[in-house]
């Protein structure tokens, strides 16, 4: 039995900066109330309802359905050593959709991320695979390879980085990145967004690094960095609802994890953000 | 006498190498000029993600997409995806054009394959865009009949611009020196002014 959008978990808060008088926002277009208990627990409520919450990876995850299980695991995140790092949210006014969608997108770093994620003429995207796990429901891109002059803030100069994508929830992608200071590791980096409405969202970026050097605020503000970067291409896509049929947009072999991406969002009916007939 | 080729700017404010955005009723659009002074208009659009081709960039007679880099020639066909150097653009990768000229150094726009060309304002060039907070029908009748600005002999060009108010391109006749100039473009100011408060009041 497959969950529809409704009974998956999204991000709502930071578990550390919850306050007791709280936050009034919005889940799939319903209003809903984050706060603190006096013991510090969160509650989250929509129209008077108590809402199922937990915390994970720093947040404050709820559901306005009924969840089958745990927020998904990144088990490689509790590996001891990992500085866990907390950026904080960005409002986009762009569909939830869209947002993921360009977190799994490789062929445009070295146009948005000029210089940093990519530079020109280093721009071939070399074949990759994609998978969709029937088993776990997760839809999987591996051995995906890409030059980049300043990979992390821990990189020194250019390097041959390679990234595994995993999305495990209609709104959440964990990208596995080449770790610079320790080759062996995979760096993860994440995006947890929050559907505000079909064509608005809140991103939440959470990363668990192996990084001894950098303060916390240079961590945060490299992936602030990209993202704001990321959000002038966001907030300047026409239609705005990501569309799932084919014929109003042109992929190319790059694009193999987006075209398995919405076609397992089509598949589950997961539309929250999507748009389905052409326009 | 109304006509389809409607004015999005002026020649002078889309310099070799420039993309910008622009508005037909019912159309965004993306005009740019190629370093050999080409000017176009094409629908702002690439077809591969949706992302707004007056964010791109242009590199000789191309414009390409910020995004991903997709770069199209003069006749809006995808001629390199950066990511496949290799390969081939499919010829149906291509962004819908709209016809173009400048005339009196005004950039005029309408759908591909009208008859008839745009007026010819001879002896006008283009002098000063600026945009006007309220509806283009009440400023076209405020402006008509308008010919002389601070003692400048001028043509009002009103571009209406769909929800946002209107765009006024002012032509100058020619041979005016920079104090006339400037003198007229306070007047314009001024009469910017005045069409605000007279639609706000």
């Amino acid at each position: 039995m497959i969950a529809t959008m409704q009974d998956h978990w999204y991000p709502v808060a930071l578990a550390s900066k919850l306050t007791r008088s709280g936050r009034d926002t919005l889940l799939l277009a319903q209003p809903i109330h984050v706060r603190a208990e006096a013991s510090g627990a969160p509650v989250v409520t929509c129209d008077g309802r108590v809402l199922p919450v937990l915390v994970k990876f720093g947040h404050v995850w709820t559901s306005l359905g009924t969840p089958a299980g745990d927020v998904f695991d990144i088990p490689e995140a509790h590996q001891p050593g990992r500085r866990l790092v907390e950026v904080g949210s960005v409002k986009v006014r762009c569909s939830p959709l869209r947002a993921v969608e360009n977190f799994l997108d490789i062929a445009h770093f070295p146009f948005v991320h000029t210089d940093v994620l990519g530079s020109e003429p280093h721009t071939e995207v070399e074949r990759y695979e994609v998978e969709i796990r029937d088993d776990v429901n997760e839809v999987w891109a591996t051995k995906v390879k890409f030059f980049q002059p300043q990979a992390a803030r821990s990189a020194q100069g250019g390097i041959t980085t390679e990234y595994m994508y995993r999305v495990p929830n209609p709104t959440c992608s964990v990208l596995y990145k080449t770790c610079p200071p320790r080759p062996g590791e995979w760096d993860v980096i994440t995006i947890f967004v929050q559907p505000l409405t079909e064509t608005t969202c809140e991103v939440w970026p959470w990363m668990a690094l192996y990084d001894d050097d950098s303060t916390m605020t240079q961590m945060i503000h490299f992936q602030q960095l990209i993202f704001l970067q990321d959000r002038s291409i966001l907030e300047n896509q026409l239609p705005a609802l990501l569309p799932l049929d084919p014929g109003q947009e042109i992929p190319t072999r790059a694009d193999m994890l987006s075209i398995a991406y919405r076609r397992w969002l089509k598949r589950h009916g997961y539309t929250f953000g999507a748009q389905l007939v052409a326009a | 006498m109304s006509s389809i080729w409607i004015p999005v700017a002026l020649s002078q404010d889309i310099l070799s190498g420039m993309a910008i955005p622009a508005h037909l009723p019912g159309h965004d659009l993306v005009v740019w000029r190629s370093a050999s002074g080409r000017i176009a208009a094409w629908h702002d659009r690439c077809p591969h993600r949706g992302m707004r081709l007056s964010h791109g960039f242009v590199r000789g007679d191309f414009l390409s997409c910020i995004y991903h880099g997709w770069r199209y020639g003069e006749n809006g066909h995808c001629s390199k995806i950066p990511a496949h150097p290799d390969l081939v653009p499919p010829a149906a990768i291509k962004v819908p054009r709209f016809d173009v000229r400048e005339k009196s150094s005004v950039v005029w726009v309408a759908p591909t394959g009208q008859a008839g060309e745009p007026v010819d304002y001879r002896g006008f060039t283009g002098f000063r865009s600026l945009s006007v907070n309220a509806p283009a029908d009440l400023i076209a009748r405020a402006v008509e009949g308008e010919e002389r600005l601070a003692g400048c002999s001028v043509v009002l060009l009103v571009q209406a611009l769909q929800g946002r108010g209107c765009n006024l391109h002012v032509l100058a006749a020619e041979g005016y020196d920079t104090a006339q100039l400037d003198g007229l473009s306070l007047a314009i100011e001024v009469l910017r002014r005045r069409l605000e408060q007279a639609v706000a009041t």
